[in-house]
């Protein structure tokens, strides 16, 4: 009789996998985001002379065999990986020797160039194709006021956790659509060597990426960098671009007192939600180690804050806007590979609960992807839909 | 600069190409936004849904891409194409219900460890609509975004309700083993398919077009009659104390 006035248990399908949506949210808006600006401002691509390091040993033109702007593409992007390799082995150096103050400020300087610069140059474009009213005075204060207040969401810790992870969304944003403006055979070279370098960077032992984060460990601190974290912590935060994934675990089974540390933080937040939380049960079985299942191993079962470096979100973007620039099949073939990517990369990172590069999975499936579209999908479907067939 | 507006031959304005778009995906984006943006669960099945629906169309598009261009005007090759795509869809469908099975057992182990229930009937279905709205999506993003006009917005829109209701009325049917069920879902897949072939005649969507809305409303009755079934059947299973 008492049964009746309980209210309906709910199912486990109410709050399993919030955590995946939690990081997918972000990254389908950046990349949407991103396509959009790419559809909006769709200038001629020849007419843009952006020039960066990146195209800094070969600028594409029209008129070259494709075996010279393979070349050149290649060099160009040998060029920039080594910049990037150089750039992370100093901020190594300078994380070793503990210039912590120095590099949170060069972070936030360089936010607020992003924001200003970038996002003031972005505007002007978006302001001139919409011929929206505004003067000089108006727009400077507004774009002074927009990086400020960017500067400090992504420098200090303690700001509001919606903003900050608004604001990072927008620099990834922001640097992406720069990064689709390079010339076309460069952009897909450079994306495949960047997914090679964060794959050496990562896994192996002289890979700068992952001395930092063993330096990190070891010191029980948290790396200088622009990271977008899915769940608020509240824990003292500082942020630089980074290229990989990793979890805070809750793990029941490690017995290294700093993952405690950083455990315990997140159990207090935790506790307080109503969502699925393995740890609940396990608090009680103590430190006996009991194997994962399936879903933990997907990373569905289990909680815990998942972090991406701001330099995925920036590359997945660059993938998606340059694939715009074709058609928006491609664009829709690329984005399923990447979220598909980043799946499994979510997998491997619940499996291998170590640092992993977040890129190469990601950005070898939508390259596939986008060369399978291109090539195949794109006849079929114009064969069938000229003639109103469909299935 | 986009090669669909090449194709087309006509500047489109933005409002008309929304317009087109949200003709096509208006009610499964409602019914995204209604049913299966609330539980996470159901929206990583949409996007895995989707994503096998879009690598069967990449394989059927590998398969023939060898025999296109197709002559024009000539529309028996078309027939072969769509018999084709059809027979390969049923026999993924049947896979990914397999799969989908091996999943439902993962979650009841699951849900047994962590002393919740198991999954409900509700659950069941909602899966099983999340997977089909992914194979609407699919189909209608494949055949419909690149050439945004309104005749294939409106074919679309028919195809997107018969794809995400098959998905239910097939995933009941297999777990039941109810034949009529089982069979009534290629064949009403196949007659779409077909129907559009008639667009072929001049003049020929004027009859093809109202058949396949035809064909959709079937599926939608078929489909809410077996769901209201099965729900009765198991509030009587579980007795009028629960739920």
């Amino acid at each position: 009789m008492d049964r009746n006035q309980q209210r309906p248990r709910s199912s486990i399908l109410d709050s399993l996998g919030e955590e995946l949506i939690g990081i997918l949210t972000p990254v389908s808006i950046c990349m949407f985001t991103v396509v959009l600006l790419v559809c909006l401002l769709n200038s001629d691509p020849s007419s843009s002379s952006f020039s960066s390091i990146a195209t800094a040993a070969y600028s594409e033109t029209d008129s070259d065999s494709p075996w010279d702007k393979l070349l050149g593409a290649f060099l160009n992007s040998l060029v920039f990986v080594a910049a990037i390799t150089v750039a992370t082995f100093l901020l190594v150096l300078l994380f070793y020797l503990r210039c912590v103050t120095f590099l949170k400020l060069y972070m936030g300087f360089s936010a607020l160039v992003v924001l200003a610069n970038l996002g003031g140059e972005i505007s002007i474009l978006l302001i001139d194709r919409f011929r929206f009213p505004i003067d000089s005075l108006t727009f400077s204060i507004l774009l002074f006021n927009f990086s400020v207040v960017g500067v400090f969401a992504v420098f200090m810790s303690r700001f509001s956790i919606l903003i900050t992870q608004g604001y990072l969304v927008v620099i990834g944003v922001l640097v992406a659509y720069f990064f689709t403006m390079l010339p076309e055979w460069t952009t897909w070279v450079l994306l495949v060597a960047l997914a090679l370098y964060d794959l050496a960077a990562v896994l192996l032992p002289v890979g700068p990426l992952r001395l930092l984060v063993e330096m990190a460990i070891s010191r029980d601190e948290d790396i200088p960098a622009l990271v977008y974290e899915a769940r608020p912590v509240i824990r003292d935060d500082s942020r630089l671009v980074q290229r990989r994934v990793w979890r805070e675990q809750r793990s029941n089974v490690n017995d290294d007192d700093v993952e405690n540390n950083v455990v315990r933080a997140e159990e207090e937040e935790e506790q307080r939600s109503e969502e699925i939380s393995v740890p609940l049960i396990d608090s009680s079985s103590s430190s006996s180690s009991r194997p994962e299942t399936f879903l933990e191993g997907i990373g569905l079962g289990a909680s815990g804050a998942i972090k991406l470096g701001l330099g995925d979100f920036i590359f997945y973007s660059v993938l998606v806007g340059r694939a715009a620039m074709y058609d928006l099949m491609t664009v829709y073939a690329c984005y399923l590979a990447i979220i598909a990517g980043l799946g499994v990369t979510l997998m491997l990172l619940s499996v291998y609960q170590k640092a992993l590069p977040a890129l190469p999975v990601s950005i070898m499936l939508g390259v596939v992807f986008y060369f399978l579209a291109r090539l195949f999908l794109e006849v079929f479907v114009v064969q069938c839909s000229s003639n109103l067939v469909m299935f | 600069m986009h090669r669909s507006f090449e194709i087309i031959g006509k500047v489109m304005t933005v409002a008309a190409g929304i317009g087109y778009a949200l003709l096509a995906l208006g009610p499964s984006l409602s019914l995204f936004v209604s049913v299966i943006s609330r539980k996470p669960f159901l929206i990583l099945t949409l996007l895995s849904s989707t994503l096998v629906w879009l690598v069967s169309l990449i394989v059927l598009s590998g398969l023939w891409r060898p025999f296109l261009p197709l002559k024009a005007n000539v529309w028996w090759p078309y027939t072969l194409l769509v018999l084709s795509s059809v027979c390969f869809q049923e026999a993924l469908r049947f896979l990914f219900w397999k799969l989908y099975m091996r999943l439902e057992d993962v979650l009841d182990s699951f849900a047994d460890r962590i002393s919740r229930p198991r999954l409900f009937l509700t659950d069941k279905l909602q899966i099983a609509l999340a997977g089909g709205l992914g194979h609407g999506v699919a189909h209608a993003v494949f055949f419909c975004l690149s050439l945004l006009t309104p005749a294939f917005a409106i074919i679309a829109l028919a195809f997107v309700t018969i794809h995400t209701f098959s998905m239910v009325i097939a995933f009941e049917g297999y777990a039941k083993g109810n034949k009529v069920d089982q069979v009534i879902v290629p064949v009403i897949h196949l007659s779409a398919g077909m129907l559009t072939l008639v667009n072929f005649a001049s003049e020929g969507c004027v009859i093809g077009v109202p058949l396949l809305y035809l064909v959709a409303s079937l599926t939608l009755l078929h489909c809410g009659k077996m769901v209201w079934q099965r729900l009765i059947e198991s509030r009587n299973q579980s007795g009028p104390t629960l739920r």
